[in-house]
């Protein structure tokens, strides 16, 4: 008789974690595709007209572009801070104000289109880390948990975006009640696209920067070695406070900047309530999902994308929203769980002892 | 159907255990009677560890049959071990410190009452502790309990539960020696009332002290089991070892140049208590001035004020004529200073990082192996992979995590990695506290090798025999204070015993 066991793995092979994610990701796509077809619904059709949607048209590849672009600047951001096991859930506000800084600057100077766009991502960087530099302060001193202050701050930016939208910054032509006024300027056009600007180009070349921080240099090495254990990293003579201060610091800049990008997006070169879209929440959901691999935020939040576009669309075909948000969750549960099966392993275990006396 | 035997309490033949394919035990017989300390001797990874979690139902075995009492046991969980009849004691305790000592023996046991007051828990407990005749203020709180005290928690906690088979895995290894005695007698006591006591251990004398019967493994292989009585540490040491030999340390006439120097220093430790006071010391080019003491008297801090790690409130630290009082850790290990830390896998270790990361954990800003900006991956590469040979670390590929080495290889990576550091000062706190004999004494060479090569080396150990084996020179320190320094010649065992439990030099002399 023989009977099968998990075991944990001592080490865990990335590229086989890539590929069970992957798996369960489709497993979970399959799962839900038969509870689909036992409520009566064609599945297969669902599942055609989604990767149409994404895949059939131009139309269709550039609108999971422009919903990359938020949730990739958000979840590298929250990646960043991963490395170092500080866990930044106010991505989102961060998000936010810096799409406020950077719409301060674009409807109050005026200039040539490419100076005032610069001014404006520059805003968004120091805006952004202004945002969290209260929480990292009281981390780097005080040791306080920037869990809930990152996550409460977010709530102070929803309200004062409001306030612009409704108030100093209102846009008094439109007839929108909460909206600010609208930047007059936007990013350069990305050749060959009708919707897309340079700002999907943005994400990855931070993504490849990160990379390359945390392969090759010393400060890369400092910000996963305190990450790893703090205590070592003082001993290795690593001024633990400022590493934590400057890692903060950028991963709020990096959300900041992801909110000046998104003023360029189709119909979104106004601040309203509606602005941030959860894009902290879900690029939170990204960088947790890629476990701080900057690759993995590249794929995970390109297939975050494509699956809420493809949601979208299946949408407007008439399929429930509620039911689209219950297979987002389906597969999202399936990527972790893939994650979490990538650490074990199946072992089959002859019975050692039967349940016979033994002799003497 | 045959009667079952019940003259062995644990009969386990032919276990093995592969870990990643490789056998962690191969075909061991152990045979445990009713009513004895049976001693499991050996060196670190030789199987001991491996043995009892599966007796304990933490790890399954891959072949092999375990009876207790002579009835097979076929245990997949630790609760069904406790049930039938076999309970451990971890080397790391599994108490919650926030909670009282009678909540702790409760928690997770089918018998607790499922409401209950504080009254009839303390009550109960007060009753086991009668019972079982070991005793420790049930309405203390674990965190407030000497760790000797925690461990006997612990043991109350298993055998409560109505185990008869008790094992303690290294259980001496957290105990301060007055506490291993009283260790020791709980362990008599139990046998006397007819349970077994299981006593992991691969300390020679201790062994011997309190056992009946010993059983060494080697490499997963069963050596002997045999009898306490008439065995000798030489003869346990080749069973363990598979070889014999001694260390012999060569002493000099020192000549050297001072190189580290104290003058005055004084520092608190974490709680902001004096830890130092005023402490003069100086040690020279070519040799080991050892630190004899019992632990918490300023050792750890010590160490700690000297690699900078801790700031001093007076006084000066001298390396090589430069002050280092204060200054920047990475200032003090460019002028060849190299710390083995007391807590070496807590601080010396990065256990998510790969074996290589670990190996330039210390200097991987230094010149060679990188350019201020970036790390030359190259030269990290070539670094790890001779410290991995030269200390014979034990590890799959150098990318593998760290973590996943065994403690024993864990220990042996940051003491070569500090004194390949130490080309001037080494300091090494409890070197060898938790390696067997063959490991000990590698990590005693390598600090021999370095005080040879012309490093002052500050050697730090509550293990007096250690101390005067291996010191050229011997300072005795006492609540942060230096009692007196004894030239190797000089050294007077006794006086130096007095002298850690507080006595004066001219009070020790005198008696």
């Amino acid at each position: 008789m023989s009977t099968y066991r998990l075991e944990r793995r001592l080490d865990v092979d990335t590229k086989k974690q890539a590929l069970t994610r992957v798996a369960g990701a489709l497993i979970a796509m399959g799962v839900a595709g038969i509870i689909l077809l036992l409520t009566g619904r064609n599945s297969f059709k669902i599942l055609f007209d989604g990767l149409e949607a994404i895949f059939g048209s131009q139309r269709g590849l550039e609108g999971v572009a422009l919903r990359a672009i938020p949730i990739l600047m958000t979840a590298l951001a929250v990646a960043l801070s991963l490395r170092m096991k500080i866990w930044n859930i106010g991505s989102g506000g961060q998000f936010l104000m810096g799409a406020f800084a950077a719409l301060g600057v674009g409807i109050h100077v005026n200039g040539p289109g490419w100076l005032v766009l610069i001014l404006m991502a520059l805003a968004a960087l120091v805006a952004g880390s202004l945002w969290i530099l209260v929480p990292a302060l009281a981390r780097a001193y005080w040791d306080v948990n920037e869990i809930i202050t990152t996550l409460l701050l977010n709530f102070v930016a929803a309200q004062l975006v409001t306030w612009a939208a409704i108030g100093f910054w209102r846009d008094t032509e439109a007839a929108v009640i909460q909206s600010t006024k609208r930047v007059p300027y936007r990013l350069a056009e990305l050749p060959g696209t009708d919707s897309l600007t340079i700002a999907l180009l943005v994400p990855f070349v931070i993504a490849l920067v990160l990379f390359w921080i945390f392969r090759s240099t010393t400060i890369g090495f400092e910000i996963d070695t305190i990450g790893g254990n703090p205590r070592a990293a003082a001993f290795a003579g690593i001024n633990v406070r400022r590493r934590m201060l400057l890692v903060m610091l950028c991963t709020g800049a990096i959300a900041g900047l992801g909110g000046m990008l998104q003023l360029s997006a189709p119909g979104a070169r106004q601040l309203g309530p509606g602005y941030e879209a959860q894009f902290g929440l879900t690029g939170f959901i990204v960088a947790a999902l890629a476990g701080g691999a900057m690759m993995g935020v590249l794929v995970g939040g390109t297939f975050i994308a494509s699956m809420f576009f493809a949601g979208l669309v299946l949408q407007t075909k008439g399929l429930s929203v509620y039911i689209i948000f219950g297979i987002y969750g389906l597969i999202l549960t399936g990527v972790a769980l893939g994650e979490m099966a990538a650490r074990y392993r199946l072992v089959r275990v002859r019975d050692a002892v039967s349940s016979e006396r033994v002799a003497s | 159907m045959i009667e079952p035997d019940h003259s062995y309490a644990v009969e386990a033949r032919g276990i093995s255990k592969y870990f990643g394919g490789i056998a962690a035990l191969d075909g061991v017989d152990f045979k445990v009677h009713w009513g004895e300390v049976h001693a499991l001797l050996g060196e670190n990874g030789a199987g001991k560890t491996t043995l009892s979690n599966i007796l304990a139902g933490i790890y399954r075995a891959d072949s092999g049959e375990i009876a207790v009492d002579g009835l097979t046991h076929d245990v997949r969980t630790p609760a069904q071990a406790i049930e039938a009849g076999i309970g451990m004691v971890h080397q790391h305790f599994k108490l919650v410190e926030t909670m009282t000592v009678a909540e702790n023996v409760h928690l997770g046991w089918p018998d607790t009452p499922t409401l209950v007051s504080q009254r009839v828990l303390v009550d109960r407990t007060n009753h086991l502790m009668e019972e079982i005749g070991l005793h420790v203020d049930p309405t203390a709180k674990v965190w407030q309990l000497s760790v000797g005290e925690q461990q006997r928690v612990e043991i109350l906690r298993v055998l409560a539960r109505g185990a008869q088979i008790l094992i303690l895995d290294e259980p001496t290894a957290v105990l301060t020696s007055h506490e291993a005695r009283d260790l020791f007698k709980v362990m008599r006591d139990l046998v006397s009332g007819g349970r077994t006591v299981i006593f992991i251990s691969h300390k020679l004398n201790e062994v011997l002290e309190v056992s009946d019967q010993i059983t060494v493994l080697r490499n997963g292989i069963h050596e002997i089991t045999r009898s306490a009585e008439g065995a000798t540490p030489r003869e346990l040491a080749r069973l363990m070892t598979g070889e014999e030999r001694t260390l012999e340390v060569e002493h000099r006439e020192i000549t050297g140049e001072t190189v580290l120097q104290l003058e005055g220093v004084t520092a608190s430790n974490d709680r902001g208590v004096v830890a130092l006071s005023s402490v003069d010391l100086v040690a020279r080019s070519g040799e080991i001035l050892g630190i004899a003491g019992v632990s918490g008297n300023g050792q750890t801090e010590l160490a700690e004020v000297i690699s900078a790690m801790r700031r001093v409130d007076g006084g000066t630290i001298t390396v090589d004529g430069e002050d280092v009082a204060n200054g920047l850790v990475r200032k003090v290990t460019d002028l060849g200073v190299g710390h083995i830390p007391e807590d070496r896998i807590g601080v010396g270790i990065v256990g998510s990082a790969s074996v290589k990361d670990n190996a330039v954990l210390r200097h991987y800003w230094t010149e060679g192996l990188s350019s201020g900006v970036t790390l030359f991956r190259q030269a990290v590469v070539d670094f790890a992979t001779r410290l991995v040979e030269v200390a014979r670390v034990q590890t799959r590929s150098i990318s593998a995590t760290a973590g996943q080495m065994s403690g024993g290889n864990q220990q042996r990576l940051v003491a070569r990695r500090e004194a390949l550091l130490a080309s001037r000062v080494l300091i090494a706190v409890h070197p060898t506290r938790g390696l067997d004999v063959h490991a000990a004494q590698e990590v005693q060479t390598a600090v021999i090798g370095q005080r040879d090569r012309g490093a002052a080396v500050l050697f730090i150990s509550d293990d007096l025999d250690e101390v005067l084996l291996m010191s050229d020179r011997i300072a005795v320190m006492y609540e942060g204070r230096i009692m007196g320094i004894f030239d190797r010649a000089d050294a007077d065992r006794e006086a130096i015993g007095l002298m850690m439990g507080g006595h004066t030099l001219e009070d020790a002399m005198a008696k």
